[in-house]
């Protein structure tokens, strides 16, 4: 292992206590396509948090199936995709007041609390969307890159959808849930070779025709960035692990970008769905569990989220994996 | 046609060819015109018939009209074949998604009603036949001004039908004195780059404007037959007074001054670029997809995207296979007939035609008749 080395390992999942079928989601009313589109699409199930459930709890779940491994950490950064999602305290209470505190009650600081991570610096990171956990990993990089002091960084995306949502977004079929991992100087995980993204602000508010009409344009690009920043080819890529969304966009995909459809993995599409900014560690996960990455292969992560955002990462498999 | 006293009857008289081709005749000529046009009932006819009227005011005595529609049995019944000198046949489907049965029953089967009227006109002395050089369908490499067969198929049902039209006047009606006038793209009316009509071609841009098309099928080095509308009128309505018939006439540039996509596309951002709207918005040149690609974005989209967008891909669809044929289009009777046709400007023309798109948000600059 070379001393540069930063290493993503560790990864867990938690998803919200209830899980529907699409038919179920379309009979309750918490989606826009019909059951067949998104079957088709490639959903099945999606999991959605009981009404006592926060974000929070979704968050602490997700580290608490890691804590065995989280050791000294550093710095904790925590996504949330819902700027909401960024508070546990109780709006109602500050409406009562006036007093913002109740606006302040950050979960992050929570976590670190219940955790014991004493020395941990907290950073929340809350609009980037469905790719706050791919910005999650980039900044822990950067942190261990430049702080000495920095070892180990737990990076943490959680969100529910409020009561009332829709648990469809620009044509997926959306989960409550929260992904972890942790970023260090190792050893053992996949060696983070680069990371990525763009923004286009411009395109923040925009319908879900733009949304789609810059999609495959976007997408493309930043995976070339990507790739050219980590000096890499597309054909020395192993697998690409993208969010679970419609799978026809990635057989598009796959073949403008030159890369074989076969090797991009979207393992949980089906009984995960779109578990907001965790899809990427959910799938990478999945495929180890089935033991499908080998010592040495290349993973390309990539995420479009609203902002507009599109990020992207390229780990590769330490030989310690294997 | 230089028999000039005798009458010149234009089939879809009010479309965008006929109605220029009218203004052609009425303006260098002393000839009498039949305004032909498709009328579903006395009150369409009449409102047609006003707004050419107030098109052409001033030409009013040398003007007549007559209504009828290819789908009938015998839609030019009412029309007296003995002074008509000359025959223009403008009228066509020509939405590129038009269904078989449609194009088959107007664009083939109409015309043939057409040419069979035409053998009983006893002073015909030039028959003049719309089409495109799309009748040419997938065919790739050089294509000459001569008949052309079917073997290589197309793209959609308005080439199919184009060629087929083509085929029938050779085959069976090949005594008439016909010409076959086969037209590129029209983009704009001339070099201000104002656009009276709007196609495939505007409809492209408009997606692309608006960001909802970031796949575009093609290869970038396709050439593109680009023209104005006024060097077709100019070009048909001089080859028409020509006294040689049965000749074929490509009525576009040669492949070395055609544009390429990649060309298109990159004056198209570019002048796009001007407009401080699109620049803030950073919308990014589309991607070059091979047809399949393409195909399964056409066949999927509505699954993973809204009505517009998924339009917008439905309408690029029919015309997308063209965009990987590399034709060298040979325009020998055309520059033999002609002389030196003026210089293309290709690049010029598409940069106006975009700029008055981008100016008018692609509202249609009109005259009342079209
Ligand atoms: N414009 C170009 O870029 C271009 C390029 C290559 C070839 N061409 C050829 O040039 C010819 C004229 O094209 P254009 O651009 O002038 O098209 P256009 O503006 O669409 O005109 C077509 C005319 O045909 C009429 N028509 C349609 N269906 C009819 C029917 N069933 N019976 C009688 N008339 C009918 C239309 O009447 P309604 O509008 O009332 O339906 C219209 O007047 C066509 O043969 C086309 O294939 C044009």
């Amino acid at each position: 292992m070379r001393t540069s080395e930063i290493l993503v390992d560790h990864f867990s999942v938690a998803l919200g206590e209830s899980t529907f079928t699409v038919d179920d989601a379309a009979r309750a009313g918490k989606t826009v396509s019909s059951p067949a589109t998104l079957k088709e699409s490639g959903f099945r199930l999606h999991h959605v948090c009981g009404a006592g459930t926060t974000s929070y709890d979704l968050a602490y779940r997700a580290v608490n199936e890691i804590r065995g491994a989280l050791g000294d950490i550093g710095a904790v950064v925590y996504a949330t995709c819902i700027p909401a999602n960024g508070n546990v305290g109780e709006e109602k209470k500050f409406r009562d007041t006036g007093d913002v505190k109740h606006l302040m009650n950050f979960p992050a600081s929570r976590l670190q609390s219940a955790f014991a991570m004493e020395r941990a610096v907290v950073i929340g990171l809350n609009q980037q969307a469905c790719t706050g956990m791919l910005g999650s990993l980039r900044l822990a990089r950067m942190m261990l890159t430049e702080e000495p002091e920095v070892g180990r960084v737990l990076c943490l995306t959680a969100d529910r959808f409020p009561e009332g949502a829709l648990y469809e977004q620009s044509y997926n079929l959306v989960s409550d849930g929260a992904a972890a991992c942790v970023v260090s100087r190792g050893p053992g995980g996949f060696r983070l070779l680069a990371c990525h993204g763009i923004t286009n602000g411009a395109l923040a508010v925009a319908s879900d025709d733009e949304v789609v009409g810059s999609y495959f344009s976007y997408t493309y690009r930043v995976v070339q960035e990507t790739l050219a920043k980590a000096s890499l080819a597309i054909g020395e890529i192993d697998w690409i692990v993208p969010q679970n969304t419609n799978i026809k966009a990635w057989q598009i995909l796959a073949r403008l970008l030159k890369f074989d459809f076969a090797r991009v993995a979207m393992p949980t599409l089906g009984d995960v769905g779109h578990m907001i900014s965790g899809d990427n560690i959910a799938n990478l996960k999945r495929l180890m569990e089935e033991k499908k990455i080998r010592p040495g292969e290349r993973v390309l992560l990539v995420t479009a989220g609203y902002g507009l955002n599109w990020q992207c990462a390229i780990l590769e498999s330490a030989a310690e994996n294997g | 046609m230089n028999a000039e006293s005798k009458t010149v009857l234009i089939t879809g008289g009010d479309g965008y060819l006929g109605s220029s081709l009218a203004a052609s005749y009425l303006e260098s000529t002393d000839a009498s015109l039949i305004l032909w046009l498709r009328a579903g009932g006395a009150e369409e006819f009449e409102n047609k018939k006003s707004a050419l009227q107030r098109r052409f005011a001033g030409h009013a005595s040398r003007l007549s009209y007559a209504a009828g529609d290819l789908l009938d049995d015998e839609p030019f019944r009412a029309l007296d074949p003995r002074g008509i000198g000359g025959i223009i046949h403008a009228a066509a489907v020509t939405r590129f998604n038009v269904d078989e049965t449609t194009a088959r029953a107007v664009n083939l089967e109409g015309a043939c009603k057409l040419f069979r009227f035409a053998t009983g006109c006893p002073s015909l002395e030039a028959f003049g036949l719309l089409s495109t050089v799309y009748a040419s369908g997938l065919a790739p490499g050089a294509i000459a001004e001569a008949p052309l067969d079917d073997g290589h198929g197309f793209s959609n049902f308005y080439e199919w039908s184009k060629w087929a039209s083509e085929a029938a006047l050779l085959k069976h009606f090949g005594d008439l004195p016909w010409r076959i006038f086969r037209v590129a793209t029209i983009i704009a009316d001339d070099e201000r780059g104002t656009v009276r009509q709007q196609n495939a071609f505007h409809n492209t841009l408009k997606l692309l404007y608006y960001g909802l098309l970031s796949v575009m099928p093609g290869l970038p080095e396709t050439p593109l037959y680009l023209l104005s509308g006024e060097f077709v009128s100019r070009a048909i309505f001089a080859l028409m007074r020509r006294p040689s018939n049965r000749v074929i006439y490509h009525v576009c540039h040669k492949r070395e001054e055609a544009l390429p996509l990649r060309d298109l596309v990159d004056i198209a951002f570019e002048v796009f670029s001007q407009s401080e709207d699109f620049r803030l918005r950073r919308i990014l040149k589309p991607l070059y997809a091979d047809l399949g690609s393409f195909e399964l974005l056409a066949d999927g989209v509505e699954k993973f995207s809204g009505a517009v967008v998924s339009q917008a891909v439905a309408s690029v669809a029919p015309f997308a296979r063209q965009l990987f044929i590399d034709k060298d289009l040979k325009n020998t009777n055309l520059t033999a007939a002609l002389g030196r046709y003026p210089d293309p400007e290709l690049r010029r023309l598409a940069a106006e035609t975009c700029r008055r798109l981008v100016e008018s948000r692609w509202k249609p600059h009109g005259h009342d008749a079209r």
